[in-house]
């Protein structure tokens, strides 16, 4: 008869919820983290928009005349607009952008000075392709010709935490971001309750010992055997599990939610976790992306609740995180013809924890009036990606060596954390 | 003349389906229609090289099409691939027939997609193609052809999570893929152009004059031709999406088929790659589509995306060049092409891990296993994270070995599954695979089972750690070794590569 090896009762689990927070049941910190290293910096958060999130109607610029001017049917009503539905509005924030209606989730953590918003921020990169914008951002670079690992992956290499946790790095999904791409083995992982091997406990055991054998070689592929191997005792040995909490608010139920849930859980096991990569897809929005409502508005309702429900879940250990959220870059500021946006330019990044300068839009405003937008009438950008995540690095991942991690890019610091 | 189904048509269709999946659940009774997949007798030779060349050219060789290549030699192994049409394919063609949806038009398909009906389940259309896939991927003798078939399903990808793609998909992997997959580039660009699925997955069904989509126009030349740096410009991707402002998919009769409406098309001058397009209607974007397929830019890019594909992740420039060569030379012929990159590329062959349509794929091919590909292989296809015609974005599953080496955990547990006959209605003959393998010990076991799905024998010290290893993690009961050892070969680093 089959059964599951590693996977504790989730009953059980719950009932040893109450007392799991104060008692730990294993002290993973004393196996992951020999004496002799100083603390870590945050745990990063990296959220990826994949498709080109368009950033105009995320955190609207109501206050812009032309915004209105270049989109008659998809701009998002400015917040005194008596025409419109009250809960169709921009969510105003400082008198000149808003939030969409949708991301108001957010609004606790704009208000208590935790979230942060950089406008018009992007890679100089302007050949508004998905794929060749996607790949020099998650590298870091400025052109084809820099180094192929990920800037996380560099992160990672470049800063000896002596923390040899197979939770160092975690990629959300099925298929690990590049940018995690390094000298570090990155296992993805989508559900935490799903990651064990499944069969004849007696079989199981041989099984396990057959492969802690074949993968003990020395090659990258052996070395994320050998990860994932750790991680199956690892989570065999404890039970993160019990570290499932309900949230108020709730996590949505998408992958999405899904994937910061296990999140949340691998931080407050405290397992070792340095760094996790998580997607949002479905941004790419040519066609019908809809206004306050609609297919676009749907996804900013994905984030939104899913970032508010982590940092509700995580609030008594906000001062040890950043969350980071990008796109690769932003879409025309005209609409399009089939109620949609093509590709832009400029973009903005989201940043969310407990040493966010929040409550504030960092960054330059170009305007959209003729003569401000670049290229076939896109966004123009201020404020360079590797600015925001280099400052992260510096000064909540205690990393200094941008110079490995952003090569040939100076980072200029705009105090966006403390 | 094709026309929607009258209700009794629809009904009397309904019934075959329902009929037919009943059936697809129960594969034993097509697989005594057809004839007996090759056996392991007599047992494959170490022959490393003819086993690496051919797992780029099949989904796993089988131990016939081994012994054939080494027989006849590889280069006229290749040319029969090269020509498929000479080769008879019952046991893809006979297991096939339970599909019942592969070959109607457009507008029954929507039919079938949109109405609840008397056991017809809404996801019979995409599932019974995903099946298919699977079933032809395992049992064709086409092997190149399905190989083929995959890599131009990635390069002009849809997702059948968009829209009416849902049942779309199955007339272009029908009339474009499939059609045109060893043929012309220039017509299987021509067809994608043409074909529903890729208007409607790109946004071009809703391109109008007055304010262009540029989603088509953009992938067309990125992905689907001159590639990202092939010399196009923002401009000429604007100017490409006016050309194409009135290409859509008919809505209400015959629904579901390509229409050019002359209403949405932008009748002004317009000016693509440095040449003037006078206003011709639907030629204009046809011209451009002429231009694309024969472009050094295109050659250059499909040449070198092959070359990635079948010879190494940084195949060598002068390879590159010269598969690119033939295909300027031959105006995109597909088999020359192709041809030019085995017969002069396979001794620069470097390892590629495999993806998961090949990892499954070759282990129920070497295995001779029985399969439905149906919804147990298809579950773990979704959970190493390749599920078919499901990649949300135009650039298709990632050819990267990287992209794919990180997500083992499926992998081994597919491995034990299906060693351990725990998969549901796919089934592994153990017993004869031992029997064929003839007698020894389980070390000699080791020997024959790696002989078999890697090519040659595993070295000597990994074989005696392995063994070894599994000795002390408890006592070898002689009934369950077997299984094991398939099991720990198939999860071995050895079996990820190709």
């Amino acid at each position: 008869m089959s059964q599951t090896i590693t996977r504790r009762s989730f009953l059980q689990s719950g009932t040893l919820l109450a007392g799991a927070s104060l008692l730990p049941r294993w002290m993973p910190r004393l196996a992951f983290s020999p004496p002799g290293y100083g603390p870590r910096g945050d745990v990063l958060i990296s959220v990826f928009l994949r498709g080109a999130a368009d950033v105009l109607n995320m955190v609207v610029p109501h206050g812009d005349d032309a915004y209105y001017k270049l989109r008659p049917t998809l701009g998002i009503p400015r917040p005194d607009d008596r025409r419109a539905e009250p809960s169709s509005r921009t969510l105003d924030l400082d008198g000149f952008f808003g939030l969409h209606p949708k991301l108001s989730p957010l609004v606790g953590a704009w208000q208590t000075g935790q979230l942060a918003i950089v406008h018009a921020c992007g890679a100089p990169d302007e050949s508004r392709s998905h794929f060749k914008a996607m790949e020099l951002m998650e590298r870091g670079v400025e052109d084809e010709r820099g180094p192929a690992s990920g800037w996380i992956g560099r992160h990672l290499a470049t800063l000896e935490t002596g923390n040899a946790s197979p939770f160092r790095a975690v990629a959300l999904g099925e298929i690990p971001q590049r940018s995690l791409s390094g000298a570090v083995p990155v296992t993805a992982l989508r559900s935490i309750a799903d990651f064990h091997l499944a069969g004849d406990p007696q079989a199981l055991a041989k099984m396990q010992a057959a492969l802690n054998s074949l993968y003990s070689g020395i090659d990258a592929v052996s070395g994320i055997g050998q990860e994932t191997l750790r991680i199956l005792d690892a989570l065999q040995a404890t039970d993160p599990l019990s570290y499932n909490s309900a949230t108020d608010p709730a996590y949505p139920e998408s992958d999405f939610g899904l994937g910061l849930r296990q999140i949340a859980i691998l931080i407050k096991a405290e397992v070792g976790l340095e760094v996790a990569a998580i997607d949002l897809g479905g941004w790419d929005t040519h066609f019908a992306q809809g206004g306050s409502v609609g297919q676009m508005a749907e996804l900013m309702w994905d984030l939104a609740s899913g970032l508010a429900a982590f940092h509700a879940d995580l609030r008594d250990l906000a001062d040890r995180l950043t969350v980071v959220v990008m796109s690769e870059f932003g879409r025309r500021a005209a609409e399009n013809g089939s109620l949609g946006t093509d590709h832009g330019h400029g973009s903005l990044m989201i940043l969310l924890g407990g040493h966010v300068r929040g409550g504030k839009i960092h960054g330059t405003w170009p305007g959209l009036a003729e003569g401000k937008l670049v290229g076939p009438g896109d966004l123009a950008v201020t404020t360079d990606y590797r600015d925001v995540l280099g400052e992260v690095c510096l000064r909540r991942l205690g990393n200094p060596a941008l110079g490995e991690i952003f090569p040939g890019f100076q980072v200029t610091l705009h105090d966006l954390v403390t | 003349m094709r026309r929607s189904l009258n209700r009794r048509e629809f009904i009397r269709l309904a019934g075959l389906i329902a009929a037919s999946t009943g059936v697809a659940g129960c594969a034993s009774v097509y697989d005594r229609l057809v004839p007996e997949s090759s056996s392991w007798t007599p047992w494959p030779n170490a022959g490393p090289s003819t086993f690496l060349h051919l797992n780029r050219m099949t989904y796993g060789p089988m131990s016939d099409e081994r012994a054939a290549a080494d027989d006849a030699g590889i280069e006229a192994w290749i040319e029969e691939q090269l020509a498929p049409e000479s080769l008879d394919d019952p046991g893809a063609d006979l297991r096939l027939r339970r599909f019942t949806t592969l070959d109607l038009p457009s507008d029954v398909l929507a039919d079938l997609s949109d109405r609840i009906f008397d056991n017809v389940d809404r996801f019979t259309v995409p599932d019974q193609l995903r099946q298919a896939t699977l079933i032809r991927q395992v049992y064709s003798r086409r092997q190149l052809l399905e190989v083929m078939v995959e890599f131009w399903t990635d390069h002009f990808n849809i997702s059948v999570e968009k829209g009416d793609c849902f049942f779309l998909k199955t007339v272009d992997d029908r009339e474009v893929i499939r059609r045109h997959a060893l043929g012309n580039f220039g017509e299987l660009l021509w067809a994608s152009a043409h074909s529903p699925a890729m208007l409607v997955y790109l946004d071009n069904q809703s391109n109008r004059k007055g304010s262009p989509n540029e989603n088509y126009a953009r992938e067309l030349m990125e992905l689907h031709s001159l590639g990202v740096s092939g010399g196009y410009t923002q401009a000429d991707v604007m100017e490409l999406a006016r050309c194409l402002t009135g290409w859509t998919v008919k809505e209400h009769f015959w629904r579901g088929e390509f229409t050019f409406n002359s209403q949405f098309h932008d009748a002004g001058p317009k000016r693509v790659l440095g040449e003037a397009i006078d206003p011709l209607g639907q030629i204009e974007a046809e011209r451009v589509l002429d231009v694309l397929s024969i472009h050094p830019s295109t050659a250059h890019f499909i040449a070198a995306k092959l070359a990635r594909r079948f010879i190494a992740e940084d195949p060598p420039p002068g390879l590159v060049d010269l598969v690119a060569g033939v295909f300027k030379q031959t105006n995109g012929d597909i088999r020359s092409v192709l041809r030019a990159l085995l017969m002069n590329g396979l001794e620069f062959v470097q390892p590629k891990f495999k993806r998961p349509s090949h990892f499954v794929v070759s282990a129920l091919r070497i295995l001779n296993a029985r399969t439905d590909g149906g919804e147990a292989i298809q579950r773990y296809l979704k959970r190493m994270g390749q599920p078919y015609f499901a990649w949300p974005t135009p650039d298709g599953y990632p050819d990267r070995s990287e992209a794919w080496s990180g997500n083992l955990l499926p992998r081994w547990q597919f491995a034990y599954d299906l060693a351990h006959g725990a998969l549901s209605h796919t089934t592994v003959d153990l017993p004869g695979l031992v029997q064929a393998a003839g007698p020894g010990d389980p070390a000699s076991l080791v020997d024959r089972m790696s002989t078999l799905l890697l090519g040659q024998p595993l070295p000597p010290t990994t074989k005696r750690a392995l063994l070894d290893s599994v000795e002390r993690a408890g006592a070898i009961d002689d009934e369950g070794t077997p299984s094991l050892l398939l099991a720990a070969i198939l999860a071995s680093p050895a079996f990820q590569w190709r």
